[in-house]
C-alpha cells in the first residue's frame, strides 16, 4: 500500500467519525427547539432554529390586551423609544444561542419585556422537558435561574 | 471647641473601609463594561406571519410540571446585588444620663451634653444569590456599616459615663452576615424566611468583638401573590430595628396600580413606602424606615457585663432611584431622622434579655437625641 492510499483509508474513517459527531451535537442542539412556558406562565416561548443559533420568541401571552389601552401590548419598557410600539407577541427575546456540545446554550442574550433589560444568559436543559434558563450580569454568579417547561398540543 | 475624635484611630478605621470599598467598587466595576455592551443590543422583533392561535391549547408535557409564583411584582424597586453607600445626619443636640438603674419613665438626671456636629459613614451591603430558581431563591448576604459621630460637650458633670468622648474616639459599627429564603408554594402562595447574625459596637475590624456578642434577628412571613400587581405576607420577627430585642408581628403589602404608576412597598413595622414609577429605570420612594441595632459599648462593659445602646431610629424619608447605566443603579435618600431609643441596658455576661412593650426590666442609661435631617447617597449593582 502506497502513503498515499494509506492515508486515503486513515482520512476516510476519520472523516465519516467528524460527520457523524457533528451531526450528532446538531441534533443534541435541536433539543432546544419546542414551545416552553417560564415558571410565572405568563407567557410561552417558541425556540427555532435560524441558522446555527436558537432563538425564541413569544407566541402566546396570558393576558395579550394591555388593560390601559385595550391594545395588543407593546414593548413599552424598551429602552430604545422607537421599540416601544412593537407588539410583544412574535418578539425574539432569546437571541443567538449556540449549542457549546456540553449540554450548554451559550452566547445568547434575554430580553425582560417588564423593565426593558437584556441580560447574558446560558441555557441547559436538565431532562428533555425542563430548561434551566438562566440570566446574568457580567458573571454566572450574580444572576437568576428560572425553570422552564416544555409544551405540545392538548391530548397528544 | 473641644471635639471628640482620635486621629489614629480614625486612619486606621478609613483604612479597613478603603480595602472594603476598593473590593466592592471593583465587583461594580467587572460587571460594568458587559453590562454596557448588552444595553448596547436591543432585540428585535420577528418579521413572519404566524397564526398565533396554535398556541392557546397547549399542557405540559410533563404532566407533574407545576407553576410557582415568583418573588416580585410588577415594577417594584430593583433587588441589590451590593451597594456602596454613605450616610449622613445634620446636627442634633443630645443628652446622656449617667450610669445607674432607671425605670423607662424615671426622670433620670443628665450626666452630659452636647451637639453632634456630623454623624454618618460608610454603608457596604451584598446579597448574592446561592441558589437561584423558581422553586427556591435562596441569598447570603454581608452587610458593614460605619457610624462617626464628631461631638462638642456642652456640659458634663462628674458622674457622667463618658459616652460622648466614647463615640467621638470610635463612633459605632454594626457588621453583619444574613440569608433569606423565598419558598414559592404554588402558584400564589409562597413563604419568606430572612435571618440574620451581626456584631454591633464600638470596635474596630482589626480588633473585632467576640461572637458571644452576636445578635440574631429573624422573620418568617407567608404571603399570597394572587396576581403580578399584588403581593402581601402575614409572619412574625424577633428584631433589632426597635433597639432591643422585640418580636413583632410583620405585614407585607407589595402593590402596583393597574396604571403602573404608583404602588406600595411594605414590610410593616420595617419599612413602608409609597412608589411613583416614572419609567422601569426611575422611581420615587416616600415613606419611613426603622432601624436599629444592640451596640456594645467596650469601655462601660467588663467580661461579667455587656453595656449595649439600643439605638433605634426612625426615618422618615424621600429616596429617588435611577438606572445609571445597564445594571449599576444611583439611589439619593433625604429625610428625617427621629430618634427612637438611645438608651442603655446592662446584659450580665453579654446575655440577651426580653423586655418587649412591657417588660419593667430597668435601664442602665436613659439617653435622648434630636431629630435631624439627614441624607444617604448609594451606588448599587441590582438584580435580573
Amino acid at each position: 500500500m502506497t502513503m498515499h492510499m494509506l492515508g486515503k483509508t486513515l482520512l476516510l474513517p476519520f472523516l465519516l467519525l467528524l460527520s457523524l459527531s457533528l451531526s450528532g451535537q446538531s441534533s443534541d442542539g435541536d433539543k432546544l427547539i419546542g414551545v416552553w412556558e417560564p415558571s410565572h406562565g405568563k407567557a410561552r416561548v417558541k425556540v427555532e432554529k435560524i441558522g446555527n443559533k436558537y432563538f425564541g420568541k413569544i407566541v402566546w401571552l396570558r393576558e395579550p390586551q394591555d388593560p390601559e389601552t385595550g391594545e395588543p401590548k407593546m414593548d413599552r419598557n424598551n429602552p430604545d423609544e422607537a421599540m416601544r410600539s412593537t407588539p410583544l407577541r412574535g418578539y425574539r427575546l432569546l437571541k443567538d444561542f449556540v449549542y457549546n456540545g456540553n449540554g450548554e446554550w451559550t452566547e445568547g442574550t434575554i430580553y425582560d419585556p417588564e423593565n426593558g433589560t437584556l441580560y447574558s444568559c446560558v441555557i441547559t436543559l436538565t431532562d428533555e422537558n425542563t430548561m434551566d434558563i438562566r440570566g446574568y450580569i457580567g458573571v454566572k454568579a450574580l444572576g437568576r435561574t428560572d425553570v422552564w417547561k416544555r409544551l405540545q398540543m392538548k391530548g397528544k | 471647641m473641644e471635639t471628640f475624635a482620635d486621629e489614629g484611630q480614625v486612619k486606621l478605621l478609613m483604612h479597613s473601609h478603603h480595602t472594603l470599598t476598593v473590593v466592592l467598587v471593583l465587583l461594580l466595576l467587572a460587571a460594568s463594561p458587559v453590562l454596557h455592551a448588552q444595553q448596547d443590543s436591543i432585540p428585535t422583533p420577528t418579521d413572519d406571519e404566524e397564526d398565533y392561535s396554535m398556541y392557546d391549547d397547549l399542557d405540559f408535557v410533563d404532566e407533574k410540571a407545576k407553576r410557582f409564583c415568583s418573588q416580585k411584582i410588577f415594577d417594584q424597586s430593583p433587588q441589590r446585588f451590593i451597594s456602596v453607600m454613605w450616610d449622613a445626619q445634620g446636627p442634633y443636640d443630645l443628652s446622656f444620663s449617667s450610669l445607674g438603674s432607671y425605670p423607662e419613665d424615671a426622670d433620670a438626671p443628665v450626666a452630659e451634653q452636647g451637639r453632634a456636629n456630623y454623624t454618618g459613614g460608610l454603608r457596604l451591603q451584598a446579597n448574592i444569590p446561592v441558589v437561584s430558581r423558581n422553586t427556591i431563591i435562596w441569598q447570603l448576604g454581608a452587610t458593614y456599616w460605619d457610624t462617626r459621630y464628631n461631638i462638642s460637650p456642652t456640659s458634663t458633670t462628674e458622674s457622667s459615663a463618658g459616652l460622648m468622648r466614647i463615640l467621638g474616639d470610635r463612633g459605632l459599627r454594626t457588621a453583619g452576615l444574613n440569608t433569606t429564603v423565598f419558598k414559592p408554594l404554588d402558584e400564589t402562595q409562597f413563604l419568606i424566611f430572612q435571618a440574620s447574625a451581626d456584631l454591633s459596637g464600638n470596635y474596630f475590624l482589626d480588633d473585632p468583638l467576640g461572637l458571644e456578642y452576636l445578635r440574631y434577628s429573624a422573620a418568617v412571613v407567608w404571603g399570597k401573590r394572587p396576581h403580578d400587581r399584588l403581593q402581601w405576607g402575614l409572619g412574625m420577627s424577633r428584631t433589632y430595628r426597635v433597639g432591643a430585642m422585640n418580636y413583632i408581628p410583620v405585614v407585607m403589602y407589595n402593590y402596583t396600580a393597574s396604571n403602573r404608576k404608583w404602588g406600595t412597598e411594605i414590610l410593616f413595622p420595617a419599612r413602608a413606602h409609597y412608589r411613583r414609577t416614572f419609567n422601569p429605570r426611575s422611581l420615587l420612594l416616600a415613606g419611613f424606615e426603622l432601624e436599629g441595632q444592640s451596640h456594645r459599648i467596650a469601655e462601660l462593659s467588663t467580661t461579667a457585663n455587656s453595656l449595649e445602646i439600643r439605638r433605634g431610629e426612625l426615618r422618615l424619608r424621600l429616596e429617588h432611584q435611577r438606572q445609571l447605566k445597564g445594571f449599576i443603579w444611583l439611589s439619593v435618600q433625604a429625610g428625617y431622622r427621629y430618634d427612637w431609643t438611645f438608651d442603655a441596658d446592662d446584659l450580665p455576661e453579654g446575655r440577651e434579655f426580653f423586655r418587649g412593650f412591657f417588660g419593667d426590666q430597668p435601664f442602665a442609661m436613659l439617653n435622648e437625641l434630636g431629630g435631624a435631617l439627614y441624607g444617604q447617597v448609594g451606588i448599587h449593582l441590582v438584580s435580573p
